[in-house]
């Protein structure tokens, strides 16, 4: 009998000591945030998680890291299986993001944007985060497509950045001339070809011609978008790119860039903190012109990724992860991750880079892509359910590969758009 | 004395395990198939709707076709290389045999992944091996951009299924032939009989068993990898390189449809068990 009790008197501490361990409030975090290649911003991210606990009220931050390509399929498989982490920093927003609001998986957040504010969050990147009416998501980085350079060997060649499509393509054809790579572009993953093709589209058919078809009921089939295909096949059959680009990583076209092997190198503000620690030249940067008539300047944008809250987190979590978010969007948490993580928060103005002194090439890229913030236009990989991304992937290397024409490729995106309208996947801000 | 019932109990921990991790499984992925899913969640009862949907899918044809092609190519080098290797390897030295079996054996056992990625570098279009060795030797009109080519693809990546692939034909070949009597061979040298007939009439005859085995092993397995192709290609440029496993992971991790993933799995779950029962027949016929 007596061995009986002191059997139930350690079940009863065992409960007593997992129950005090329910009384202290956990947030599950999952975000990319690494120490080097793409999102390196990970030193900036430990230290805001220090920076902000006072703001949590008692409750801790467990984080995981995931790398930011594989994050969408580990979210996936999280949501699936009911494991959802608390919080999570992920891509893409709009479709993908609207795919998990729309099995409820997702916490809405307008009572927090009530209490919080984030004047920063504009009604764009509101309407990029909510699915039927709701706010699901709080944004944070801005991404920006651009061309960086070697301003090196620029000077040594005697070039001029150029403000026109012509100068464009006649810088190309000269680089060529001299031996030099113009364009450093690996397609071998598959996503960065449409980065490049997001804002070849943006600047060769507008902001509107995009939204007719992304939000109205023009199909792919147009003439402005056959241009925008037509001039991404071009390119790569004048030689912009090095060959068997298909076959080059991401990593390692930015290596060859960095390398010295290819002058220039378009792609996101993702990698800005690798190609600023990696540049042993001078880098710069600066905005493709517009490639159509009466096209306006401007580039992709985006904001990367957002902050998004389980749909099954306990209250006390939820608001401890809305408050820890708050100091995380605060102005002294923004100058952190300018300063340390090389990101650049939503709401940053080019005045706030100078003063906090970001890296003059943080300066450059945001200025040139904040000066066209009206004319700026959309990101495919946010805005395509990814029934449609997982068609454009392939038909990418095929259409810049020269194994499928403009028309081809029009059309099988066709196909894959009308099936995910049919399904309703597609996301309308 | 073990009764039928103590042998029962002795497997039922395995039976347990494979149930488990092996029909539970299987059973749910069946299930599965005949729901309709939106990113990982049950929407409904789809009945057949995701099998039917298999006749219109052009990337699953050509991810079986793929499949083909690698099995028939599988048959065709490895096995063809292992057979004459082993023929040759047979009749050196027993200290040879053990070195060049076990040199040959050594791809065996390099993981696909770290293959993939070893042969991504030999393949690679602005520093790789290959293109540098053919330069270096004057042939640098042959460099191409191996696994960025729609047509050359499929073909670079099987010649790295075919070096991991090999080295095991050789050892099982090689073990195959020193069990033939060799008495048959030393009847063969008396009657004049050169190499090639030898090969031809005592070697490969007797060894029919061997090549079945391989060949179906070599099927099976042909008609499930996956981690060669998403290391190095993940199933482009295109299309070129896509397998149905790879079609599958897609479907299921990226696009988030389980219900449509299922039914590819179904699929080729039957491919393979079909393969599995037609060797289980077969070399239980002879």
């Amino acid at each position: 009998m007596r061995h009986r009790l002191s059997i139930a008197a350690a079940i009863a501490t065992a409960v007593a000591a997992g129950g005090a361990a329910h009384a202290e409030t956990v947030i599950t975090q999952w975000d990319q945030f690494a120490q080097s290649g793409i999102t390196a911003a990970g030193p900036a991210m430990d230290e805001l998680i220090a920076t902000c606990k006072p703001a949590l009220g008692g409750a801790t931050v467990l984080r995981t890291i995931a790398p930011s390509i594989g994050i969408r399929e580990s979210y996936r498989l999280a949501v699936s299986a009911g494991k959802t982490p608390d919080l999570a920093y992920t891509w893409p927003a709009a479709s993908v993001l609207a795919g998990y609001a729309r099995i409820g998986a997702l916490a809405p957040l307008d009572a927090y944007y009530a209490q919080y504010g984030w004047p920063q969050v504009n009604e764009f990147y509101k309407g990029r985060n909510s699915y039927g009416g709701e706010i699901f998501a709080v944004p944070m980085e801005q991404d920006l497509m651009g061309v960086y350079y070697n301003r090196d060997l620029f000077n040594e060649k005697g070039l001029a950045v150029p403000t026109t499509y012509e100068e464009f393509l006649a810088l190309a054809e000269t680089l060529k001339d001299e031996g030099i790579v113009p364009v450093s572009f690996g397609n071998r993953d598959r996503w960065p070809a449409t980065n490049t093709f997001s804002l070849i589209l943006g600047l060769t058919a507008g902001l509107e011609a995009e939204q007719d078809v992304f939000f109205g009921d023009t199909p792919w089939t147009n003439p402005a978008f056959r241009a925008a295909a037509e001039n991404f096949q071009d390119w790569a059959e004048r030689g912009l790119f090095p060959r068997g680009f298909n076959g080059i990583g991401y990593d390692e076209a930015n290596a060859l860039f960095l390398s010295g092997r290819a002058a220039m190198t378009i792609t996101g503000t993702w990698v800005l903190q690798d190609m600023i620690r990696g540049a042993e030249f001078d880098l710069g940067v600066f905005m493709l012109p517009p490639m159509a008539d009466g096209v306006p300047s401007g580039t992709m944008w985006g904001e990367g990724s957002q902050w998004q809250l389980s749909a099954t987190a306990s209250d006390d979590v939820k608001d401890a992860a809305a408050a820890y978010l708050d100091c995380l969007l605060s102005d002294a948490s923004r100058e952190v991750w300018v300063t340390k993580g090389h990101t650049v928060t939503i709401g940053t103005t080019p005045e706030e880079l100078s003063a906090w002194g970001a890296d003059p090439v943080v300066q450059e890229f945001f200025g040139a892509g904040l000066a066209t913030a009206g004319t700026n236009f959309y990101d495919l990989h946010t805005t395509l359910p990814e029934s449609v991304t997982q068609v454009l992937y392939p038909e990418l290397q095929r259409l810049v590969g020269g194994d499928a024409t403009a028309d081809e490729f029009l059309e099988a995106m066709q196909a894959a758009w009308q099936a995910a309208i049919d399904n309703g996947e597609r996301w309308i801000p | 004395m073990f009764t039928t019932r103590v042998a029962y109990l002795f497997l039922l921990p395995a039976l347990l395990l494979y149930g488990a991790f092996v029909l539970v499984p299987v059973g749910q992925v069946v299930a599965f198939s005949f729901f309709a899913w939106d990113n990982g969640v049950a929407t409904g009862f789809a009945g057949l709707d995701n099998f039917v949907r298999l006749a219109g899918d052009d990337v699953f044809w050509a991810a079986l076709g793929h499949n083909v092609i690698w099995v028939v190519l599988t048959l065709v080098f490895p096995l063809t290389a292992g057979l004459v290797l082993a023929a040759i390897l047979a009749e050196r030295s027993a200290r040879t045999i053990r070195w060049l079996g076990a040199i040959y054996f050594i791809p065996r056992t390099i993981p696909l992944v770290v293959a993939g990625i070893i042969w991504g570098w030999i393949y690679n279009p602005i520093f790789g091996l290959l293109n540098y060795a053919l330069e270096a030797v004057g042939l640098g009109g042959l460099a191409g951009a191996w696994l960025a080519d729609q047509d050359s693809a499929l073909i670079s990546l099987n010649v790295v299924g075919a070096w991991t692939f090999f080295g095991f034909c050789v050892v099982i070949y090689l073990a195959a032939i020193q069990s033939i009597d060799p008495s048959l061979y030393e009847a063969a040298d008396i009657d004049g009989a050169k190499w090639r007939h030898k090969f031809r009439h005592i070697t490969v005859p007797l060894l029919r068993g061997t090549t079945l085995f391989l060949g179906l092993y070599a099927s099976i397995e042909a008609m499930r990898f996956f981690d060669l192709v998403w290391v190095t290609t993940q199933g482009g440029p295109g299309y070129a390189t896509e397998v149905l496993t790879t079609h599958v992971y897609k479907t299921f991790f990226l696009v988030g449809d389980f219900g449509y993933a299922a039914a590819l799995s179904v699929v080729l779950l039957a491919i393979v068990l079909t393969i599995s029962a037609l060797a289980f027949s077969l070399l239980r016929a002879r």
